[in-house]
């Protein structure tokens, strides 16, 4: 399923315009190792990570990688099987993906 | 002790993610807060320990030292103890907030946060400290002179008194006591006993030094704590507030009368291996009292055990 595009509701405040998008350019490497630690079968850095992203996700204005994020923790927390261990991890990375921030800062 | 106006106000964020280190960094910035931050516990406590900010927001999900450790911590150290800290929480539980605030915490935000929300409370907590600050100032101030008064002369020596052994540099204190004051009160009232001691106040603070601590030390009794000042410098500021007072005309009633005080003197190179603040007073005082013996109007030295008259043209 893909996403339409997320964008930040800070996008433009003036204050937060640069950090949310270092914020955003960093993503893609969290994806892969979010991947990366999946595969590995690392759950608590998994947790750790999927922790990080739900506390910063919303307060740089992308409540959809809080909210896809807590789910993981949460699923992990729980000790979910591995098919919906993997589920929730894809739908935080398509989330990811979708995060798009606009050129012109 | 003196309450330093600090600008600008410093916020030390200890949370294990960078991204929550530029976040709170940009919303605190335009509120004129200065942010630094640390990244795990140990390092958080040791940058608070020594850069000691103003209020500290303390993640508490962090691996190894969590927040509710590193709180522990700086609450239990007394350089750290009175430093506000708030709470980042990424779980909603009312557990962990409780617990946050049995701890000493003053608030809690959970992550992530609304901008508005975290400057709200970053402000509340910066004023909450600001009142506790004041509090305790007017906690440490005579009510009737506006001077020091015995609590805060106690906690300032200990200081000092570490500060002049570390650096080898002597501390000079002097009691001062009013004389007949009993008489005074006696014959015009205890009314015009205070005015005359809030008077002696004004001229002893006028006749001090800025970096001398004057405090009223008991009824009608003063004592000066005189930093990096060698028994002849302690007895020249003992011997200016002394002629002061003296010169001085207190108007009482549309008349004015005269008032003496006698003075005993110590300085800590004098006194190698007991410095404790007890026995510095304890010391001073058997020179006050020489003085009342002599008497009065006058000031005494105890230099080494051994107290004299400071002689005539010495300060």
């Amino acid at each position: 399923m893909a996403h339409e595009p997320i964008r930040s509701i800070f996008e433009n405040d003036p204050d937060m315009m640069e950090i949310v998008r270092d914020f955003a350019v960093a993503l893609p490497e969290r994806r892969r190792s979010l991947q990366a630690l999946l595969e590995a079968n690392n759950l608590d850095a998994l947790q750790v990570a999927a922790h990080q992203l739900k506390g910063a996700g919303g307060g740089y204005g992308f409540q959809p990688i809080t909210d896809t994020a807590a789910r993981l923790e949460q699923a992990l927390r729980e000790g979910v099987d591995a098919s919906a261990l993997k589920d929730h991890c894809q739908a935080l990375c398509e989330v990811l993906d979708a995060v798009t921030v606009s050129e012109n800062v | 002790m003196n309450p330093e106006i600090r600008t600008p106000t410093r916020i030390l964020v200890i949370d294990d993610s960078e991204p929550i280190h530029a976040l709170i960094k940009a919303r605190l910035q335009p509120e004129g807060l200065e942010v630094f931050s640390e990244l795990d516990g140990e390092a958080g406590i040791e940058r608070a320990t020594t850069d000691l900010p103003d209020l500290i927001l303390l993640d508490v999900d962090m691996p190894e030292l969590d927040g509710f450790e590193v709180c522990r911590h700086l609450k239990n150290t007394p350089a750290t103890r009175d430093i506000p800290i708030i709470f980042l929480t990424g779980t909603a539980s009312t557990d962990s907030k409780v617990r946050g605030l049995d701890m000493g915490a003053i608030d809690y935000v959970t992550k992530p946060f609304d901008q508005v929300e975290l400057r709200a409370r970053v402000r509340a907590g910066l004023r909450t400290k600001q009142l506790q600050d004041i509090l305790e100032h007017q906690s440490f101030l005579d009510a009737l002179t506006g001077l020091w008064n015995r609590a805060y002369l106690d906690r300032r020596m200990e200081g000092e008194i570490n500060i002049a052994s570390r650096y080898d540099r002597p501390l000079g204190i002097a009691l001062v006591d009013v004389d007949r004051f009993k008489n005074l009160n006696d014959t015009y009232g205890h009314l015009l006993g205070d005015v005359v001691l809030q008077g002696i106040a004004r001229v002893m603070q006028d006749s001090a030094r800025s970096s001398d601590t004057v405090a009223r030390y008991g009824g009608e009794e003063f004592a000066i704590l005189i930093p990096q000042a060698d028994l002849d410098s302690t007895a020249q500021v003992a011997e200016r507030v002394r002629q002061s007072i003296e010169s001085h005309s207190f108007e009482v009633r549309g008349s004015n009368i005269g008032v003496t005080v006698s003075v005993g003197v110590v300085c800590t190179a004098e006194f190698v291996g007991e410095l404790s603040p007890e026995n510095l007073l304890n010391h001073a005082d058997r020179a006050l009292y020489a003085s009342k013996d002599a008497g009065r109007n006058c000031t005494h030295l105890n230099v080494r055990g051994k107290i004299r008259p400071l002689e005539p043209g010495e300060s």
